[in-house]
């Protein structure tokens, strides 16, 4: 199984080799797209071929070639636009603080846009309507980042960023939550609580044991 | 002198029969109080260390920089730790051990808490880098001189105990993936600058030794050190240990002081001489570096309390010594041979074909005990970093408990052994080394999963065994007066070797394209370092012949 990203209008050739220690007698091979079979276009000794050209998405799939011998054997190659890289766990930020989402590609898009969900409909982040609160820059080609500004509990949710490339769209979610300041500090003022009843205890027994010593 | 010196002992005799048994009791108390603590910093500290890899991650993404950059926060602290040693070993001598732990976790405390507030990788170099570097090596320095001087008898043992918090580290990262998941690097950070704090209680139990009594009952871990006067905590009495004074238990002084005392004195009083004796050697210390270890009797005149603000504060007679150069050059090697394998153990496991979760399970069995360096890791092998949270986890996960444990028993049962002084320390030290050497060089032929499981079985238990008489082997060697000193350039010089260990070796690698040779390299090392203590009667005896040489208005 192979995965095959294409960006751009390329033409695209497959081919099967059969391992030459494998004595099949009259090997069948079959190209398919999902049911419809595809004529190969080259043979050479081992190994059978098509050529495939792509131009848009509707050539995109996945495409085997099957052998038939005392076996069937199957190879399948997945075409498919370059899939997006960004956080998978979710981004933990604080409110008034600054959040940071990084999407990046292997190839150059044509475009990068933003959406956000509000309520249950995706909303592209328009830079220029919200400029003090969305930051969308271009770091190179292949890498875009949205920064948002003085959090508040309300951004928390789904984002998500989308390359459109000639051959088709791709996209990656991620989850952003916002989180109170108080949420870390509790725990926090917790322990500082039992250091200072530990620190206390222990400086009394001191005192303590100064005065009957004495 | 001797006069003077036989009626203070004459009139401390009734005092110290006068002390209860209940005082007996919680005088052996503070020594476990004392080992408590060591065991929260090895905990703490080696914790931290260890979850920077899951930390790194999180800094990678967030505060952004290069992954080479981020490791250097790592490296700074981790190899701060050791470099800092003859810094803070000036400050404990000069403050005392429970100030300097007290600043140790302030530092540790605050650099935590500074760093949530950190905006780029330069500012965390420094803030987490930095500051908890220096406080780990206060901390670590104070708790360890403190073991060193209050657990005599039990010197290894309690030694072995408190490094067994190490073992526990391997709580530590699930918790910190789960702090990370739930309140994201800051908020993590900020707990842990909390849990830090937790230092501050435990090491107001370092409580200071006071020097007005030269007890003969001294001894060890349970029993009393009648000198704990809690009345006159002085500040800063390291050089002022005058227990160990009495021939009873001779193993407990450093091997020149005894041979001198039984050579050079004189027979009539036999604690008394020796008693000043060694309530005098720091100050003729400062005068005459050469004199450090070797004149233990001077004419001079000395005050209690007086002593130990005379002594100089940098002390640089453990470079003069031979001794020294003995055991550094051991530490160097055995500390060498001791990450290496774990560095490249799962690397290794993968090269073999075994998948990443059973290299995985191989580094927890191995490294639960040990200091994982997953932050070297990092700047050798480039490639493997995403693998960061998951091995961290898989390491936790998978971690076989029984494999810990077998490390930990390791330390702890030859901390026993050695205590039973059957044979001098360092003996079992260079048994254990010479066993874990050959095990790395056999290392390579483990090619497969039981066999290498074998071998790492093998190495922790020789490495929780050398690792654990490090401590009472310097204490051994040097004695516990000149221990800040000499353990800080030690550790000065064991850090250059942490520093350099890790790229060696990724170095190692790259040359010969076998993790093989990295196993061969450590088994050298580990082969290497038991040399000089070959060395060590030839040292003693030069020590001894030069502190002849010296002039000794006491001989009479």
């Amino acid at each position: 199984e192979r995965n095959i990203s294409l960006a751009n209008a390329t033409t695209v050739e497959l081919s099967c080799k059969l391992d030459p220690n494998f004595h099949l007698r009259n090997p069948q091979v079959t190209w398919k797209r999902g049911n419809e079979t595809i004529s190969h276009t080259t043979k050479a000794e081992n190994s059978w071929s098509i050529k495939l050209v792509i131009v848009d998405s509707s050539k995109m799939g996945s495409y085997s070639c099957i052998v038939k011998g005392d076996e069937e054997i199957r190879a399948t190659f997945y075409l498919h636009v370059p899939k997006i890289e960004a956080r998978e766990k979710p981004i933990i930020t604080y409110e008034k603080d600054t959040a940071v989402m990084v999407c990046k590609s292997d190839s150059t898009p044509m475009t990068w846009t933003w959406y956000m969900m509000r309520g249950n409909n995706p909303v592209i982040i328009n830079e220029s309507l919200w400029t003090d609160k969305y930051l969308i820059s271009r770091l190179s080609a292949n890498v875009t980042r949205l920064r948002i500004l003085k959090l508040t509990k309300e951004d928390a949710g789904v984002y998500w960023c989308e390359a459109v490339f000639q051959l088709g769209e791709s996209e990656r979610k991620m989850e952003l939550k916002v989180l109170s300041i108080m949420a870390p500090l509790k725990p926090f003022i917790a322990i500082v609580a039992e250091v200072i009843i530990l620190v206390t205890t222990i400086i009394l027994y001191e005192v303590y044991s100064k005065r009957k010593g004495k | 002198m001797r006069q003077q010196g036989g009626e203070r002992k004459e009139h401390e005799e009734p005092e110290e029969a006068g002390k209860s048994p209940g005082a007996r009791a919680a005088h052996g108390g503070w020594a476990w109080a004392v080992v408590l603590h060591f065991f929260l910093v090895n905990v703490l500290v080696m914790g931290m260390l260890k979850t920077f890899g899951i930390f790194f991650v999180a800094f990678r993404e967030e505060v952004g920089g290069s992954s080479e950059q981020v490791s250097w926060i790592g490296s700074i602290m981790s190899s701060l730790r050791f470099l800092g040693a003859p810094l803070v070993s000036i400050v404990c001598r000069g403050l005392g051990e429970r100030p300097t732990s007290l600043l140790g976790a302030g530092l540790v405390a605050g650099g935590c808490l500074v760093s949530t507030q950190a905006t780029s990788v330069p500012f965390l170099c420094i803030s987490m880098g930095l500051l908890l570097g220096l406080g780990f090596s206060c901390l670590y320095q104070a708790a360890a001189v403190m073991t060193a001087k209050r657990c005599r008898a039990r010197l290894g043992f309690s030694n072995a105990l408190a490094r067994s918090g190490m073992g526990l580290t391997f709580l530590m990262a699930p918790f910190t993936q789960l702090l990370l998941d739930f309140y994201g690097w800051q908020g993590t950070l900020l707990i842990f600058g909390g849990i830090m704090l937790n230092l501050v209680p435990s090491s107001l139990l370092l409580r200071p030794i006071s020097t007005r009594h030269s007890s003969a009952k001294t001894q060890g871990c349970e029993s009393p050190m009648a000198q704990k006067d809690p009345e006159t905590p002085d500040g800063g009495l390291d050089g002022t240990t005058d227990r160990e004074l009495h021939p009873h238990k001779a193993q407990e002084l450093p091997t020149t002081e005894r041979l001198l005392m039984s050579h050079g004195k004189d027979v009539s009083d036999p604690t008394n001489p020796s008693a000043l004796g060694k309530l005098e050697k720091p100050t003729p210390g400062r005068s005459s570096p050469e004199t450090a270890t070797g004149a233990k009797r001077s004419n001079k005149p000395l005050s209690a309390t007086k002593k130990e603000t005379s002594q100089p504060l940098l002390d640089l007679s453990p470079l003069k010594d031979p001794v020294f150069f003995i055991f550094t050059w051991s530490f160097l090697f055995s500390h060498l041979a001791y990450f290496v394998p774990f560095f490249h153990l799962v690397a290794r496991a993968r090269t073999l074909g075994m998948s990443s979760m059973d290299g995985s399970y191989l580094i927890s069995v191995a490294a639960l005990c040990g200091r994982s360096r997953q932050v070297k890791l990092g700047r050798a092998t480039r490639k493997k970093r995403k693998n960061y949270p998951n091995e961290a986890f898989s390491e936790a996960l998978v971690a076989p408990v029984p494999s810990g444990i077998t490390e930990m028993l390791s330390q702890l049962l030859s901390g026993w052994v050695a205590d039973q002084n059957w044979t001098k320390k360092y003996h079992f030290h260079v048994t254990y080394l010479v066993l874990s050497g050959l095990t790395n060089l056999l290392g390579p032929l483990a090619t497969t999963f039981p066999l290498l499981l074998a071998y790492t079985v093998a190495f922790s238990v020789s490495c929780g065994g050398f690792m654990a008489l490090v401590l009472p082997v310097l204490v051994d060697l040097v004695g516990v007066e000149k221990l800040h000193s000499y353990l800080g350039f030690a550790a000065f010089f064991a850090g250059i070797a942490a520093i350099g260990g890790p790229p060696l070796a990724g170095w190692l690698y790259d040359y010969t394209q076998t993790y093989a040779c990295s196993f061969l390299l450590a088994g050298a090392c580990a082969l290497l370092s038991p040399l000089s203590f070959c060395l060590e009667p030839w040292a003693q005896r030069w020590k001894l012949k030069r502190a002849r040489l010296s002039p000794d208005p006491r001989a009479g």
